[in-house]
């Protein structure tokens, strides 16, 4: 089987990588295995949140306080701009319409009630101007009964730390009863698909109107507007605006998001490999010529260009034994300290060394191995050596803009 | 050997590998649909650390997993969750099976009996009062339509009509033909003879073929589904010593004997395992290598979409089918998007199921609505009977697609026959 580009990796980078490469004409194969850590978003893409434990205002500005190694010193801070206006337009043409901008940054709730710093915020999840004053003075939270993914009382709090007066009410309905029925699958993405009937978005929005009594806003779980367009749907239906906040995951937001995505990027034509893992490349001199899949065994995919999108440790594009940390698939040259007592530190809250751990890449995102830059393949997304996204908050930010960095590489852009 | 003790250090159906990240309950068909199933992590991994404590822990409710593998399709950790409930099924359900799931289960016996009298079989399930007793006194769903049987089986036409030729050929391969083309749909077969003969493949049939226990495994025969699968192995290593791959026409027979064959009934299947598989799977690679070519009528137009089934989706292969169709120049291919139909075999048959099977199935069915084609392609014959039984459309493999639009002569010339 023959591509132009083989990526492997499904999540937010690659199918940016994959979505622009296919818009330009490409013939790109996605391989991935199981669904991304997508799913555990909340509804909001960071640029850059914080540098050195400072929130951060205007993200632009900030990049030249990054450390030199860090994916955005690569790009820039002017083709950061551009690419991050073209990651926005992206996501729109995928339907996902988000507010905000990466000149200024805007707050998101946390599930646990932390006000963060964002850039792209999905339409109907909160989204608060930041450092300034909030445009509501009295909200009313919704609480489902029976719903544990939402811890209610970190989110009130947060709230009113932010000066609101909050009130919070307790909505019950007969949709809603129902699920309660096996504690184990009441989720955020459950109750969405029980929701999206018009039926129980109705019932929901009667609940909601009867506590919604002055107030300036509603706010409620991010439970509802999994695939369908029942978010808009019950937005109408109550008296007052009403705002989602961010669940424990999986996320309705994530989900959404990886789906849009993931429809998206066939839409335009590209073959999309879920549940299917990359074994091993065969190099043909320092290039790679084709990369093998369990499922797809002998029948190699060939291609021009290799991408990497293989996610850090958690999605197993990295992976340490007791002696090193490697990049499974292509044993690449990482970034990584030699001795495993450095991997860590001992205070769990302090900046952990492997998470800046990843994949070496010159200064166009060539991936390195035995210290030669391999001339077909690149690396993209959180297997990216550098940046820490747990302390940094650039997390997706890296991954939307290096995977269309790189999709702009391969086209000689 | 610090790679040796974390590679080695791994248990059954890689249980301990779950991060409890939750993803597989999003994509599961029947907890979105049936508040009874307490969802594939409780099901799988979690409830296995309990059931390993105590077999007490196991729930009845787990027979309510459909087996769709859909789970395992989206663990990003590569836990076989499926596996996991259909183990804890195997290990705890010690209930005799009922009359109704031993019937449903043994295809292969029940349609030898039954083509005998095939037209009768067929007009007999098909009356209502023949239903309504079903319904009540087996608990098959009075709404199900029976496959319908045909008068002569698969291998007796292959027989009468195509083995002598057969050997005429410089190549062969050998076909699993399974129980549907048998008893119920032996064009297929006949559309499979067809393909490869016009590319240069003589097509063998096993020496002994058993139904490949897809059925008797979810109706807990599992015994007799081991003893089935060891004389299929048997019988498929005689073919590849012979130099013949064996090819399916069934994803779900070719996922049940690649897979669950040694991850379920400890069959061991490695040395068939890379010989065995879907012709379509066989067919792309010949000519990804350039080895036969298809020339297709230059009158056939049509508008088809495909349906990605579960086991299609597990094995990954669904893109060898969706290639091979887009090779046609007068197809045009809407790729539905990928989920379950409800059937999953026989469970859609059981009248406690019937429910679940059809909501689970609604999306699909408004989408190939929505379609608006002519037909609809997939891999698995259960499917077929679902899809056409719930939205009217007609269901085809892709096999007897490619065989319909087919210039035979041209092909044979291509291939140099």
């Amino acid at each position: 089987m023959r591509y132009d580009t083989v990526i492997m990796g499904g999540g937010l980078s690659g199918l940016m990588c994959g979505i622009a490469l296919c818009k330009a004409g490409q013939r790109v194969a996605i391989v991935t295995s199981g669904q991304s850590s997508l799913h555990f978003n909340g509804g909001s893409l960071e640029l850059l949140g914080y540098v050195d434990g400072q929130p951060v205002t205007h993200p632009l500005e900030s990049i030249n306080q990054l450390p030199a190694g860090h994916p955005y010193q690569k790009l820039g801070a002017e083709r950061i701009a551009a690419l991050a206006h073209e990651a926005a337009l992206v996501l729109a043409d995928a339907g996902l319409h988000t507010t905000g901008n990466a000149n200024e940054n805007h707050c998101r709730i946390s599930p646990m009630g932390v006000m963060l710093p964002a850039w792209l915020t999905l339409e109907g999840y909160v989204a608060l101007p930041m450092g300034k004053d909030c445009p509501w003075r009295r909200v009313l939270m919704v609480n489902v009964e029976g719903y544990l993914d939402f811890p209610v009382d970190f989110v009130v709090s947060g709230l009113r730390k932010q000066g609101l007066d909050v009130v919070v009410a307790d909505v019950v309905t007969d949709e809603l009863e129902q699920r309660r029925h096996t504690p184990s699958e009441m989720r955020a993405t459950q109750l969405a698909k029980v929701l999206s009937t018009r039926v129980a978005t109705e019932h929901l929005a009667d609940a909601i109107n009867v506590a919604a009594v002055d107030v300036d806003a509603i706010l409620l779980p991010a439970i509802i507007g999994l695939t369908d367009d029942s978010l808009e749907r019950l937005r109408q239906l109550v008296k007052l605006p009403l705002h989602l906040v961010a669940t424990l995951p999986p996320s309705v937001a994530g989900t959404r998001m990886q789906a849009q995505l993931r429809h998206y990027f066939q839409m335009l034509g590209g073959t999309y490999l879920l549940g299917d893992t990359v074994t091993c490349a065969s190099f043909n001199g320092d290039a790679v010529a084709s990369v093998e899949t369990e499922k797809l065994g002998d029948m190699p995919l060939r291609a021009t260009h290799f991408v990497l999108a293989t996610g850090s440790f958690m999605s197993k594009g990295l992976a340490a034994n007791f002696e090193r940390v490697y990049e499974p698939v292509m044993n690449l040259d990482v970034d990584a300290d030699g001795s495993r007592s450095e991997w860590t530190r001992y205070d769990v809250l302090e900046p952990q060394p492997y998470m800046t751990y990843g994949v070496a890449t010159t200064a166009d995102f060539h991936v390195v191995k035995g210290g030669k830059p391999v001339p077909n393949v690149f690396a993209i997304g959180s297997v990216l050596s550098g940046h820490d996204a747990v302390k940094n908050h650039d997390g997706t930010g890296v991954s939307a803009l290096t995977g269309l960095a790189v999709a702009h590489n391969i086209l000689g852009k | 050997m610090a790679e040796e003790m974390q590679l080695t250090n791994t248990s059954a159906n890689n249980f301990e590998q779950c991060l409890k990240c939750s993803i597989c309950t999003v994509y599961c068909p029947v907890s979105a649909v049936n508040t009874a199933y307490p969802g594939p992590k409780q099901a799988g991994p979690d409830g296995e650390r309990y059931r390993l404590k105590d077999p007490d822990f196991y729930q009845e409710t787990l027979k309510l997993c459909l087996n769709c593998k859909r789970c395992e399709v989206a663990c990003p950790s590569g836990v076989r969750i499926g596996d996991i409930i259909q183990q804890a099924r195997m290990n705890h359900f010690t209930h005799r099976p009922k009359l109704r799931d031993v019937m449903l289960a043994n295809t292969d016996f029940v349609g030898s009996m039954v083509t005998l009298v095939a037209p009768i079989t067929n007009f007999t399930l098909g009356l209502k009062p023949v239903k309504v007793v079903m319904d009540a006194a087996l608990a098959i769903d009075k709404h199900r339509t029976f496959p319908a049987y045909s008068g002569t089986k698969f291998e007796r036409w292959y027989k009468k009509h195509a083995a002598a030729e057969q050997d005429t050929f410089a190549k062969h391969v050998s076909y699993f033909h399974g129980c549907y083309v048998n008893y119920n749909f032996p064009k297929l077969g006949q559309d499979l003879v067809k393909l490869m003969n016009a590319v240069g493949y003589g097509v063998r049939l096993l020496e002994k073929e058993k139904c490949c226990g897809v059925a008797l495994m979810s109706n807990g025969l599992y015994k007799q589904a081991r003893r089935q699968g060891e004389t299929n192995m048997a019988s498929m290593r005689l073919a590849i010593e012979r130099g013949e791959e064996v090819l399916t026409t069934s994803s779900t027979c070719t996922f049940t004997m690649r897979d669950e064959y040694a991850h379920l009934l400890g069959i061991a299947n490695d040395d068939v395992r890379a010989h065995l598989t879907l012709a379509t799977r066989f067919l792309y690679r010949l000519i990804d290598e350039g080895s036969v070519q298809l020339a297709f009528r230059p009158d056939y137009k049509r508008r088809l979409a495909y349906h990605t089934a579960c086991h299609m989706q597990r094995m990954g292969w669904a893109i060898y089918s969706i290639e091979l169709l887009r090779m046609i120049p007068g197809l045009e291919l809407d790729v539905l998007e990928s989920q379950c139909c409800g059937i999953a075999g026989t469970y859609g048959f059981k009248k406690e199921n019937y429910a679940t099977s059809q909501a689970i199935g609604e999306s699909l069915f408004q989408s190939i609505a929505d379609a608006n084609v002519e037909a609809v392609v997939t891999d698995c014959e259960t499917c077929k009977w679902q899809i056409e039984m719930s939205t009217g459309v007609p269901v085809e493999n892709p096999i007897s697609v490619l065989a319909d639009a087919l210039d035979v002569e041209k092909t044979k010339k291509l291939n140099g026959l």
